[in-house]
């Protein structure tokens, strides 16, 4: 980390990066590890060193758990570009009609925990489902086979690269490609060679999340897999400290495991990056203006409608009807429809209404801590100079490649260390801390994509005319990359708001979170209150950030672009 | 910067409202049961409970995480075996609570009680269209092809006790009908049970049954057979951790629990109460026929029988 001091005029904001990611990142990181190596580290000895490992690294099922693992994350990632790549373009070079309400459409799976979605997929499609109980027909084979698990984690993940690309390709917009058509091209060669390649930053950052995500998240493949037995790292990884005895060691190997695999994408995407100029936002003014879609115009709203049902519509309306059914068995019969659950919740049933609070309070906090760390970190890597700086972008992609349950054992045994005279353990700061550290490569990614557009000049001139360093940050890079910061700003309180597997484990005691709550309630059988909660919450964390927006927007006008 | 400013102010007082527990109960689950008995104890005492609730797993994950500087004062699992496997580590402390009395021998040890009593049984949709279930083999012919869930023995102890009791007694033979009758294994109880209310599954063969039996007064199409050839019984231990730092209040839990009160209230979740002369609404253990296991022998070859389950369900 001592590196990042080299980085010129940037000296100091590479130091905050590199404390900040050291607390928040690296230490938790460096506790798995010495628990891969370690397997009494939890009571505090270093005794038989790697007695694990090749027990662990032995299993005959670990060649397939990785395959799986790999087949789950690319085909996820194919699927984003599949559905993801079109509408971005569509929407940022073209007139869309309802285009506003896509975008909210798209934002709001984010909210929606995958876990929920997953179920809600599951009620609407299995035998005797929702779809079968209205249409006569299930479509339980498609459900429960690897490429429906594909769709429904594409279907999670897209709005990604949706809204990574569309932003970074309106940031390109259409100049560059018109100086293009001006030497002759047509328009689908200037797009494929000029448009579509300058916003590469964007496409491979949010690609390279996607495929991060894919292989660490675990609701999807333990709903979906388990029935037919496709199972991944991370559900191998849940398996070794779901039940007596525990073992953590093997766990943490897993995950480095996991961690190598990210790690591959990720140099794989630096490689990408690194060898080509994306400036495109200079000191000249451009239009942004979008064309007519013309004759497409029909075609292109049905193709948003239909993803934004698929993706939005039916998880929420599932939800929904499992919130309203008093039982389950009773089916979506008038005489069983009604609003008890929503009582229980709002007459604070097993302390449903200080869940919401503590988790929205985590949230914002999460987001205003995350997305400050975040903008500092992309620009001490984008903008800096120095060796060090892959170490601090390495730090900052490692935690979208752990699974939640493993950042959490590793907050337990660095935090939880007895001769700490102050820790953040067992109060409301180490969820804090775990939510930054789950949720950190989100604002990293999208402002660093945002950062490689701005080009070096418009730093050189400003540091010309007198700036600081830290004056440059603020007047003239902040604003520049806000729009972006702030679409994972409200990303980081969607999710964060909702984190269930660190939640479930690093919780302080007595504390109530939303996740917690409504696993509680499926675990107890009651799953039409705990659909009741994520219901709730999934308004909530959608309602919140668009006032905030629509807010922003009335006070800034202009100025702010966030979500336009 | 004004954002970390704020953020610290808010994380600041987020640990505020944190206050340091007076007790600190670890609980497998029912959640309302731990909210209601901690509500209950501390109005009796004025001792502050602060709780948390998870799986076994979880608990058991963050215990072990936590080893080198422990919290937990109670400890409250739904796997007897965690109570057997504590005290050969010399974590438990010896107590005997003077309401102990009515709580049968086998259900008490010299470090750990009794809480409460699930048993296992087939949990039936009547709606599906499906005959009532009596025994374990009935799940295995042509009328629940493809309709019976069953809850991973690798993520449930209670389900592993179940593998290992009937495997004893017949071998796999069982089991390899029920995988060739379509039967899928599908995550912890709450998943295998799930399927079965919506009705797309007819039948969980081993459901936990305070569970169902809950769902059912809730008005859920849902009943509980126990088999009269036998189920497992999988009695909850409380143990008191020997690094507490408040030994004589966590007693007076342990006490509370088992006091009219407190046993009352485990009964109304449908759990079987540990004391006997406390009234239940649900079959007891006295009208169940439970199978026993050797719990050392099942346990020592726990990665096998676990391995070989795999194979049959063609994990």
């Amino acid at each position: 980390m001592q590196r990042a001091v080299k980085t010129g005029g940037h000296g100091l904001l590479g130091w905050l990066a590199g404390i900040s990611l050291t607390v928040i990142v690296a230490v938790p990181f460096v506790f798995i590890v010495l628990q891969a190596i370690f397997p009494e580290l939890g009571r505090g000895s270093l005794a038989a060193p790697l007695a694990h490992l090749s027990r662990t690294l032995g299993d005959p099922n670990l060649l397939r758990l990785a395959g799986n693992t790999l087949i789950l994350g690319l085909g996820v990632v194919v699927g984003c570009v599949v559905v993801g790549v079109p509408l971005a373009v569509a929407r940022a070079l073209f007139r869309v009609p309802f285009a506003l309400v896509w975008d909210v459409a798209f934002l709001v799976p984010f909210m929606i925990p995958p876990y929920i979605a997953t179920l809600g997929w599951i009620m609407t499609m299995q035998p005797r489902g929702y779809m079968q109980q209205l249409t006569g027909v299930n479509l339980a084979p498609l459900l429960f086979s690897v490429p429906g698990m594909v769709l429904i984690m594409t279907l999670n993940l897209f709005p990604l690269v949706y809204f990574a690309l569309s932003r970074t390709l309106e940031a390109v917009g259409t100049r560059h490609a018109d100086v293009g058509r001006v030497f002759g091209a047509r328009p689908v060669r200037a797009f494929f060679r000029i448009t579509l390649p300058l916003a590469t930053p964007g496409l491979a950052a949010s690609l390279l999340l996607v495929f991060a995500l894919a292989i660490e998240e675990y609701g999807t493949p333990a709903a979906l897999g388990t029935r037919f037995g496709f199972e991944v790292l991370v559900t191998g990884i849940e398996n070794r400290i779901s039940d007596w005895p525990i073992d953590l060691p093997g766990a943490a190997i897993l995950s480095l495991l996991l961690v190598c695999l990210s790690l591959i994408a990720f140099l794989i995407q630096r490689r990408l990056l690194s060898t080509r100029n994306y400036d495109t936002v200079g000191g000249k003014p451009q239009r942004k203006e979008k064309r007519p879609l013309g004759a497409l115009a029909l075609p292109v709203t049905l193709a948003f409608a239909l993803v934004a049902f698929l993706a939005t519509g039916l998880p929420i309306l599932a939800i929904l009807a499992t919130a309203l059914s008093k039982t389950i068995s009773g089916g979506l019969k008038p005489s069983n429809m009604g609003l008890q659950h929503f009582a229980e919740v709002l007459g604070n049933t097993g302390g449903a209404l200080q869940a919401l609070a503590n988790s929205l309070s985590l949230g914002v906090a999460t987001a205003l801590v995350a997305g400050a760390l975040g903008a500092v970190t992309a620009y001490a890597v984008v903008k800096g100079r120095g060796r060090g700086l892959w170490l601090l972008d390495a730090l900052a992609m490692l935690p979208s490649a752990l699974p939640g349950v493993v950042v959490a054992v590793g907050m337990i045994l660095a935090w939880n260390q007895p001769w700490l005279p102050l820790t953040p353990y067992n109060t409301a700061l180490i969820l804090l801390l775990a939510y930054c550290c789950i949720l950190l490569p989100q604002p990293v990614r999208y402002a660093s994509a945002a950062f490689q557009q701005i080009g070096d000049n418009l730093e050189a001139a400003a540091r010309v005319a007198g700036a600081t360093p830290f004056t440059v940050f603020r007047r003239i890079m902040l604003p520049l990359i806000l729009p972006s910061l702030i679409t994972a700003m409200l990303l980081v309180f969607a999710v964060a708001s909702r984190e269930l597997v660190a939640s479930l484990l690093v919780a302080p005691v007595g504390m109530m979170t939303i996740a917690g709550f409504i696993w509680r309630q499926f675990e107890q059988g009651s799953v039409g209150l705990g659909m009741t909660m994520s219901f709730i919450a999934i308004v909530l964390t959608t309602l919140i950030p668009m006032s905030l927006i629509a807010l922003l927007r009335r006070f800034a006008g202009e100025r702010f672009s966030g979500l336009h | 910067m004004r954002a970390f400013t704020v953020a610290l102010a808010l994380g600041a007082s987020l640990v505020a409202t944190a206050a340091m527990a007076d007790i600190t109960v670890y609980s497998a689950g029912p959640g309302g049961l731990i909210d209601k008995l901690a509500a209950g104890y501390t109005a009796k005492t004025g001792v502050k409970v602060n709780v948390f609730q998870a799986t076994t797993g979880k608990i058991m994950a963050r215990i072990e995480s936590e080893a080198a500087n422990p919290v937990v004062d109670v400890l409250i699992s739904a796997s007897w075996d965690t109570a057997t496997d504590f005290a050969k580590r010399g974590w438990l402390t010896a107590y005997t609570s003077p309401n102990a009395g009515k709580v049968p021998d086998f259900l008490k040890t010299d470090t750990a009680v009794a809480q409460g009593i699930s048993a296992l049984g087939i949990a039936w949709n009547p709606a599906s269209g499906t005959p009532k279930p009596a025994e374990w083999e009935d799940l295995t012919k042509p009328e629940y092809k493809d309709l019976v869930t069953m809850p991973d023995p690798a993520q449930s102890g209670a389900s592993f006790e179940l593998v290992a009791a009937l495997q004893a007694k017949d071998g796999w033979d069982l089991f390899n009908k029920l995988a060739a009758n379509g039967a899928i294994v599908a995550g912890a109880n709450a998943e295998a049970l799930n399927p079965v209310m919506q009705g797309a599954k007819a039948a969980v063969f081993g459901a936990v049954d305070y569970i169902s039996l809950a769902a059912k007064a809730k008005g859920e199409s849902i009943d509980v057979i126990f088999p009269a050839s036998g189920t497992v019984i999988a009695p909850r231990p409380m143990m008191i951790l020997n690094w507490s730092k408040q030994p004589e209040d966590s007693k007076k839990f342990i006490d509370y629990v088992l006091s009219d009160e407190g046993q009352k209230a485990v009964a109304a979740t449908y759990l079987m109460p540990a004391r006997t002369d406390i009234a239940a609404n649900r079959p007891l253990i006295s009208d169940l026929k439970i199978m026993t296991i050797d719990a050392a022998a099942v346990y020592g070859k726990r990665d096998q029988t676990l391995a070989e389950f795999a194979k049959v369900f063609g994990k």
